[in-house]
């Protein structure tokens, strides 16, 4: 096995001084962000994106693989004890794991989450180690056109799976689209869309807008709509699993596992679906179905777990293909292109060493974050005492410090503060955001390699559905298109067949949507 | 969900209205007015942007023969798209205004306290280069947190003081960045 060898020539390279420290600031910084409600760490990426220009590619990409696994993990912290989930992932853990908090639960809630998360992690590092050079390999045949195709499939599902409506979806989509498209057209040498400033010529930097889009759209909302009080569930006793709660986690990590890597790893994935999915298979499985709304563990573990291995899984194709499928990897994508590494099946060929170290300090995090995260997590429950006005305010002072960073000038934080109302309107509608910031970072790169494909066929637009892969993808596409539309069609039927007897039926199935 | 759980303990909730019609129909609960008009005003934004992004296909040169796809159609594309969502956006929220119910209106103070981070902002963007990075990251620390219900103003000022200079000495002096230096030199 080659993978083993490039994998303990990996580890060699992670265990050294520097990168495991550079791995404890990351996954201690994930797991800050994670447990503060308001950043998430594709923010938190963004932000420190500028530090790019001062550390070498090991150091910044070993870091900011911390804070995507630690912010995983902390993000459930924070939707266990103040019911606010950090970001929509961990928004299934709220439903059971703050119920269990009420009921003075909350310790055992957390460390199912905490371990399951690291074997989730686990699993899914491991899933990642033997699939992504074999994906890569595959990968290498594709050409302009399989990629047009991959980078459609991933728009039409970013924009369909992240929030309830896909206009909505697309419209965040469209609205990344059209930013990514501001600056100098790479082919041609014609400005686009700069409106005559120069700060805009050479497009708006990844840094002000994600900052933007996340930070102060976040910033405007708690402003205009106000600091509801939260009460944070006091931790009680020590983070232990009872004999019991083992009994029922365990098979729920490893069903979380099995559900979470595979559809993350998906070039459609995404971490929100396997959570989901995984709440309703542990729900209909449980011997303790009753418990299900009042503070069920497998409704905390399966989840958690779910949402790590999904965390996982999307590295094959951003690694692999270079399509990211969540704000997070769109972002550490950028990363990657700031050193002049493009993400695809050239980067284990040619930067193989870099990335065996990455994939390597994933297994060290993930155990440094099980060590933070077990023990320590009442040091992190503290920070939700942090009032939201002193957190807001240091998102401000961290969202300009990136954005000065990175551009420097009086116009691009001017550009930042647009964008920011751009995304007030956005979380006004309760539209999604990282669709947006999947277009801003995917749009140019689908728009070359389209420009690719029809400069290989001379203008003839027969060439994206050239190959039998092409044309499954596009099948894909367009099933994923109909697919929420045929849904609700079918569910509207059986709504309406349902309320015929009228009052028992109804009550619970709303009783089955609420939980 | 497909599943219900004929579970005889849970009844139906308080506040659930008995016959169920119109909320059995949509599964999500339905937007109240604030969201809705905010759905239009997205779509309204995306049609702003429709206008100017096709204006600025329409005004790109086309397509050589090197290229056969030129730097137009793409941005043409995003328009059309941008154009369509927008005006179903805009048919969507007008269709649900009526049925849509009633939300608090946001009181006019929290607009203008909005109004207010935004002068905040732009004080901001101006006085770096002059006051330095400490001076102003503070005053932005401070402000923002005024106006987002910070009770003690000393307090809080003391906190974004200490905040900005832990931010100044790590990310100027240990790492490197280089953040602008007033006439007192931090």
């Amino acid at each position: 096995m080659d993978q083993l060898g490039a994998l303990m020539q990996g580890f060699a390279d992670a265990v050294t001084l520097g990168n495991l420290v550079w791995a404890l600031v990351g996954v201690t910084i994930g797991t800050v962000v994670g447990v503060l409600p308001g950043i998430g760490p594709a923010l938190t990426v963004a932000m420190l994106l500028p530090l790019t220009f001062r550390l070498d590619p090991a150091s910044s990409l070993i870091m900011f693989a911390g804070i995507y696994y630690g912010g995983m993990y902390g993000g459930s912290t924070t939707s266990i004890l103040l019911n606010t989930p950090g970001e929509s992932a961990s928004m299934v853990s709220a439903l059971e794991g703050n119920k269990m908090a009420r009921a003075g639960r909350g310790a055992a809630a957390l460390a199912t989450a905490a371990i399951g998360s690291f074997v989730a992690g686990t699993i899914g590092t491991i899933g990642l180690t033997f699939l992504a050079p074999a994906v890569a390999e595959l990968a290498v045949g594709f050409g302009p056109p399989e990629y047009v195709a991959l980078m459609a499939l991933s728009f039409v599902t970013v924009s369909a799976l992240l929030g309830r409506s896909l206009v909505k979806g697309a419209a965040s989509l469209l609205i990344g689209l059209a930013i990514g498209l501001v600056g100098i057209d790479a082919q041609s040498g014609q400005a686009r869309l700069d409106f005559g400033v120069p700060a805009l010529l050479d497009g708006i930097d990844v840094v002000v807008v994600v900052v933007a889009l996340f930070a102060l759209g976040e910033t405007f909302e708690r402003l205009l709509r106000g600091t509801g009080r939260e009460t944070v569930e006091p931790v009680r006793g020590r983070a232990v699993l009872s004999r019991e709660d083992w009994r029922r986690s365990w098979p729920a990590w490893l069903r979380g596992t099995a559900l979470g890597f595979p559809i993350g790893g998906l070039p459609a994935g995404g971490a929100d679906v396997p959570t989901f999915l995984s709440y309703s298979l542990e729900r209909r499985l449980s011997k303790h179905r009753s418990q299900f709304g009042k503070g069920a563990i497998e409704g905390v573990a399966g989840p958690e777990a779910a949402n790590n291995a999904a965390a996982a899984g999307v590295l094959v194709p951003l690694l692999t293909i270079g399509l990211p499928t969540s704000a997070t990897a769109a972002v550490i994508l950028t990363a990657f292109q700031s050193y002049g590494l493009q993400p695809g099946p050239q980067l284990f060929t040619e930067s193989g060493p870099l990335l065996w170290t990455l994939i390597a300090s994933l297994y060290i995090g993930n155990v440094m974050l099980l060590v933070l995260n077990l023990p320590l997590v009442r040091l992190w429950a503290r920070l939700l005492t942090i009032p939201a006005y002193g957190i807001y305010a240091a998102v401000l002072v961290f969202s300009t410090l990136g954005t000065f960073a990175s551009g420097g000038t009086f116009d691009d934080l001017i550009v930042l503060y647009a964008l920011g109302l751009v995304a007030l309107v956005l979380r006004l509608a309760d539209a999604p955001v990282a669709p947006a910031v999947v277009g801003v970072i995917l749009g140019p790169l689908a728009e070359t390699q389209l420009r690719r494909a029809l400069a290989l066929s001379q203008g003839d637009p027969a060439v994206l559905v050239s190959s039998p892969l092409t044309v499954t993808l596009w099948v894909l596409i367009v099933l994923a298109l109909l697919a929420p539309l045929a849904w609700r069609l079918t569910r509207g039927v059986r709504e309406r067949r349902r309320t015929a007897p009228p009052v028992p039926v109804t009550a619970v199935e709303s009783q089955a949507d609420q939980d | 969900m497909s599943s219900p759980d004929p579970d005889p303990a849970t009844g139906p909730r308080p506040g659930e209205e008995p016959g169920g019609a119109p909320a059995a129909v949509a599964a999500d609960p339905p937007e109240d007015r604030r969201t809705v008009l905010g759905g239009g005003a997205l779509g309204l934004l995306l049609l702003v942007g429709a206008v100017l992004v096709l204006a600025e296909a329409a005004a790109l040169h086309a397509a050589t023969d090197a290229t056969p796809l030129g730097p137009a159609v793409f941005p043409a594309l995003v328009g059309a798209l941008m154009a369509v969502v927008g005006v179903a956006l805009v048919v969507r929220a007008a269709r649900r205004l009526g049925a849509a119910p009633s939300s608090e209106p946001i009181p006019l103070s929290r607009v203008l306290r909005l109004a207010g981070l935004l002068v905040l902002l732009v004080g901001f963007a101006v006085a770096l280069p002059l006051a330095g990075y400490v001076v102003s990251s503070t005053a932005l620390f401070t402000g923002a947190a005024l106006l987002l219900g910070a009770p003690r103003p000393w307090h809080t000022l003391a906190y974004g003081w200490t905040l900005v200079a832990v931010v100044y000495l790590v990310f100027d002096r240990l790492i490197g960045l280089t953040l602008p230096a007033g006439p007192w030199g931090f």
